[in-house]
């Protein structure tokens, strides 16, 4: 089942057929040669039970929430207020692109929307100011990827929706990995630059007063991440209802700076129901993937395979962890998530680790898969965002990136604490 | 003649899965027949299957065998709400004798809406009560904001005085402390893995939620096709091995798990935990069936229709000594 | 004739998605508003079944307007290799599967209706709502989605009779192809490429 599976899915994903029904096609395979049931005759109640859901509804309410900040201009002004803080350093910009992208991390849900949101703002600078399109483009890519770390994250709310987690304790968890990651990109960029300088561009150091006035601009963005949070932890509300204060203080801070008009309103929600209606075909796609994976057998067939092995906890993480990077190069990331979160978790906590932490480590190899290619949205979306150039220039960008995550993926299976410190503390 | 059946499990992280459905159909029942029943297993959620849909996808055929809470599927058969009032079941014994009781009902229901023949119901351990607020007595909740899930122990809390919160399990922890509940139900086991003992500090022991019935249940057509021995031998077998043990071991799961939550007792699972047991009063039951009899079972006949409200009365109602105004 | 009748589908889909995104925003709002309530000890009550609701037909209905704008996403490893005839040929044959697909989705939608309106069933909830009235706009948006699918692959398999390659790269292609050729031209005549 495995090795048709997998090849059923390059051949289908190579005709360029669009990924959620790719899913189907792969879930009606299933149910056709692996399966002696009509799991076929469930596929309307998969669908319905998989989109009727309260949960889910924050994937729309931050997404919009993004939208309105791009359209209305704060996402420009963001990034415009960054540069002057950190485009003395060696990448110029490149920091820019990875700090604007972990602000909008802290204030969007996914990491689409930060990744496209940045891209949309940083692409003309790239030109004018000469930079190595690669480079800049991957920074824009991995640098978008934080979106699903950095609290709120719709995959968070994914994740601790189906392994029945805490989602507040998982927001709190991901904070310092996010931050240790946006810290690591910036150092990985510093690093080339040193040693290619020409990859760089242009370095400005701009006067102090500029530096300040430039703060001001960056509080919107602060305090949109303090209301969105501060509901969520001082209990007023759940993060699917959190979303939703999000989406109204962004329309607030937009109307405040003079931006909001109907042309934003009516463009933000065109783009959220587009950017939602994407997600959620991949969604129900790989919920009925799983229904039919789970029906015949996958999980048990992994589950003999892995006891067969006879492995430790930690030869277990390794081995889940190879799982994700590879099926990462293939899968889409919600369905990488969908899919394997109901077969890998319970292994994973049945070997004594705590849920939270693998929560953590799952999205940063779900980053990962984000930015790998061939299948790898971010890569597509930044250059869907740029409009010129070939796509294997962003890939080759991202490496240095992807190299990263690795490191921080090594650093959480050795320090489990940099994902539970936080909501231990603040349990 | 050989036969697979495919089985859809109940919850695989709760005991009831584990100890008892999975032992079950793995093995004690393709052992007694000899090799002539073979069985695929999984479970709801491992399936990813939204809990209103499994007896849905069952009587649809997609597969043959399927077991999980009947309470997530009143939606398409409100009668099935009689199977499981909250508090008038106390102990385990006398919920088995309301399930008993309510079993021809029970089986009517699941032929008729979901096209299946019912093979057991055994019980999850009943749903009990987890406050972070001072309570002595049931009408302490009066006020009170409690998570609950489940139409009808939303309305009982409601006639109660009590205000019915939605938040999803894994969330309330952190309500608890937050206030933004007072207390929550659940199951005193789930409660205490879950760590719910850390952010609450008394527990009233009573079935506020019920029993959550769990009814395993085989498709129509697929029972049917099977021969009258192999039937036979499957009613059996999952009445002797898989229910009788089930509820036998019902009562003492419940006295462990209340142990490990207040210390009162030995605690096998683990370290005993020091909440505050509330002692339920007599005046606390006279109170519950009063709301029960006022203001909840009429609702549910209203829902249910008053053919199905006279049937429970004369089943259900004559075990456990309650009575719908008709 | 073909470009009409998708101009006008994309224009008529638009016009969903408006309506789509708008009761997104009014669920957003009356959560919203539900939060600031439960501080002062009031509630609506049943704001999470409705988003439940809001979300599987916002969900159905958005779907046939991320059609038209391309959004739906593709991998382009092969396709981007061929020229304009295979590019074409291929868009036409992926929109064809997802048309087909999409229309057993619909015709699955059905018996989950049925078995509502049979039963009669009702929410779990202490709202009761009826789930075929939340489930036959549902089922309605999977219908549009399949309708405007089998709609566009008629036009799209006209515009590729007629030879009208760039016209089919437009409503069904993978987006920023065409930019991308274009700025490839660009980008190699600008200095920072020359070293
Ligand atoms: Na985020
Ligand atoms: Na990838």
């Amino acid at each position: 089942m495995i090795p048709s599976m997998t090849v059923g899915l390059l051949v289908f994903l190579g005709l360029s057929i669009p990924v959620g029904i790719v899913l189907f096609l792969l879930g009606f395979g299933i149910d056709t040669f692996f399966s002696p049931f009509p799991l076929v005759r469930g596929l309307g109640n998969m669908v319905w039970s998989t989109s009727n859901n309260p949960t889910l509804i924050a994937i729309p309410f931050f997404v919009l929430l993004g939208e309105i900040l791009v359209r209305s201009g704060i996402a420009a002004r963001t990034y415009a207020a960054l540069d002057r803080w950190v485009s003395w350093l060696p990448g110029g910009l490149v920091h820019a692109n990875i700090a604007t992208a972990t602000m909008f991390s802290a204030t969007s849900g996914s990491s689409v929307a930060t990744a496209a949101t940045v891209a949309t703002v940083a692409m003309p600078q790239a030109e004018k100011l000469g930079y190595d399109p690669r480079l800049f483009s991957g920074a824009i890519a991995a640098g978008g990827t934080l979106g699903i770390m950095i609290p709120p994250s719709i995959n968070l709310i994914v994740y601790g929706f189906l392994t029945q987690s805490s989602i507040p304790q998982l927001f709190l968890a991901g904070l310092i990995p996010g931050l240790m990651l946006a810290l690591g990109f910036m150092a990985v960029t510093v690093l080339l630059c040193a040693i290619r300088p020409e990859l760089g561009g242009v370095r400005r150091v701009f006067p102090l007063a500029q530096m300040l006035r430039a703060l001001a601009q960056l509080l919107p963005i602060i305090l949109l991440f303090g209301i969105i949070v501060g509901t969520i932890y001082r209990g007023w509300a759940t993060p699917t209802e959190a979303a939703s204060v999000g989406v109204f203080g962004a329309l607030a801070i937009a109307a405040l700076f003079g931006r909001l008009d109907l042309g934003v309103i009516r463009e933000s929600l065109l783009g959220t129901v587009k950017v939602t209606a994407m997600i959620m075909l991949v969604v129900i796609g790989a919920s009925f993937l799983n229904f039919t994976l789970a029906s015949a057998g996958l999980g048990a067939e992994l589950q003999t395979m892995l006891d067969g092995l006879g492995l430790s906890p930690m030869g277990l993480i390794l081995v889940v962890v190879g799982i994700y990077v590879v099926l990462g190069f293939f899968i889409e990331t919600l369905s990488l998530m969908v899919v394997t979160i109901p077969i890998i978790v319970p292994l994973v906590v049945a070997a004594g680790f705590d849920p939270v932490w693998f929560g953590i480590l799952m999205i940063v190899l779900i980053e990962m898969a984000l930015i790998t290619p061939p299948v790898g949205l971010n890569l597509y979306v930044v250059q869907g965002a740029r409009k010129s150039g070939r796509m294997g220039e962003v890939m080759v960008g991202a490496v240095p990136y992807v190299l990263v995550m690795l490191a921080m993926v090594a650093l959480l299976i050795a320090m489990p604490q940099l994902a539970l410190f936080l909501p231990e503390t603040l349990r | 003649q050989s036969e697979t059946l495919s089985v859809v499990g109940s919850w695989s992280n709760l005991p009831l899965h584990n100890e008892y459905e999975a032992p079950f159909w793995s093995q004690t029942l393709p052992e007694a027949s000899g090799g002539t029943i073979d069985v695929a297993l999984t479970t709801h959620n491992q399936m990813n299957l939204g809990v209103g849909d499994v007896y849905r996808l069952l009587g649809e055929g997609v597969y043959d065998v399927a077991m999980t809470v009947a309470d997530y599927a009143v939606a398409d058969a409100p009668e099935l709400e009689g199977l499981d009032v909250p508090l008038i079941a106390m102990t385990a014994d006398e919920a088995r004798a309301m399930v008993e009781a309510a079993r021809p009902m029970v089986e009517d229901i699941y032929r008729d809406r979901f096209n299946s023949h019912v093979l057991a119901i055994a019980p999850y351990p009943p749903q009990v009560v987890f406050c972070n607020a001072e309570i002595e007595s049931l009408a302490d909740l009066q006020g009170l904001k409690v998570r609950a899930s489940g139409r009808m122990t939303a309305q009982f809390l409601e006639a109660l005085g009590a205000e019915g919160i939605n938040v999803g399990f894994g969330e309330v922890p952190g309500a608890l402390q937050n206030g933004v509940v007072d207390c929550a139900v659940t199951g005193a086991g789930s409660g205490y893995s879950a760590g719910w003992w850390e952010v609450s500090t008394h527990l009233l022991p009573i079935p506020l939620g019920g029993w959550d019935s769990v009814v395993t249940a085989i498709n129509l057509d697929r029972w049917n096709s099977l021969s009258p021995e192999m039937q036979t031998l499957i009613a059996d077998t999952i009445a002797a091995e898989f229910e009788a043990p089930a509820w036998a071991a019902a009562q003492d799961a419940l006295t462990s798990d209340i142990a490990c939550l207040t210390g009162n007792g030995d605690c096998p699972a683990g370290e005993a935990r020091d909440m505050v047991l509330v002692e339920v009063s007599d005046a606390d039951f006279a109170r519950a069936r009063e709301v029960l009899e006022t203001t909840v079972l009429p609702d549910w006949a209203a829902r249910a229709g008053s053919e199905w409200a006279a049937r429970w009365n004369e089943s259900v109602g004559a075990a456990v000594g309650v009575s719908i105004a008709q | 004739m073909a470009e009409t009748i998708l101009g006008a589908l994309r224009r008529f889909n638009r016009w969903v998605a408006l309506a789509v995104g708008a009761s997104l925003l009014l669920c957003a709002g009356f959560v919203l508003l539900d939060i600031v309530l439960r501080r002062f000890h009031a509630s609506f009550g049943g704001t999470d079944e409705i988003s439940g609701y809001v979300m599987a037909i916002a969900t159905s209905w958005g779907m046939a307007y991320a059609l038209s704008e391309l959004g739906h996403v593709r991998i382009d490893l092969i396709r981007s290799r061929g020229g304009p005839r295979l590019r074409a040929l291929f868009d036409l044959f992926a929109l064809s599967v997802l048309a087909a697909t999409v229309s057993l989705i619909a015709l699955k939608c059905w018996p989950v209706l049925e078995r509502s309106i049979l039963n009669s069933s009702r929410a779990n909830t202490p709202l009761e709502t009826p789930l075929a009235l939340v489930q036959w706009p549902w089922m309605a948006g999977w219908i549009w989605f399949a309708i405007a699918s089998w709609v566009t692959v008629l036009a799209a398999a006209a515009l590729l009779l007629q030879g009208r390659h760039d016209a089919v790269h437009r409503h069904i292609g993978i987006t920023g192809e065409i930019e991308e050729a274009e700025a490839a031209a660009v980008a190699a005549l600008r200095p920072e490429n020359a070293r």
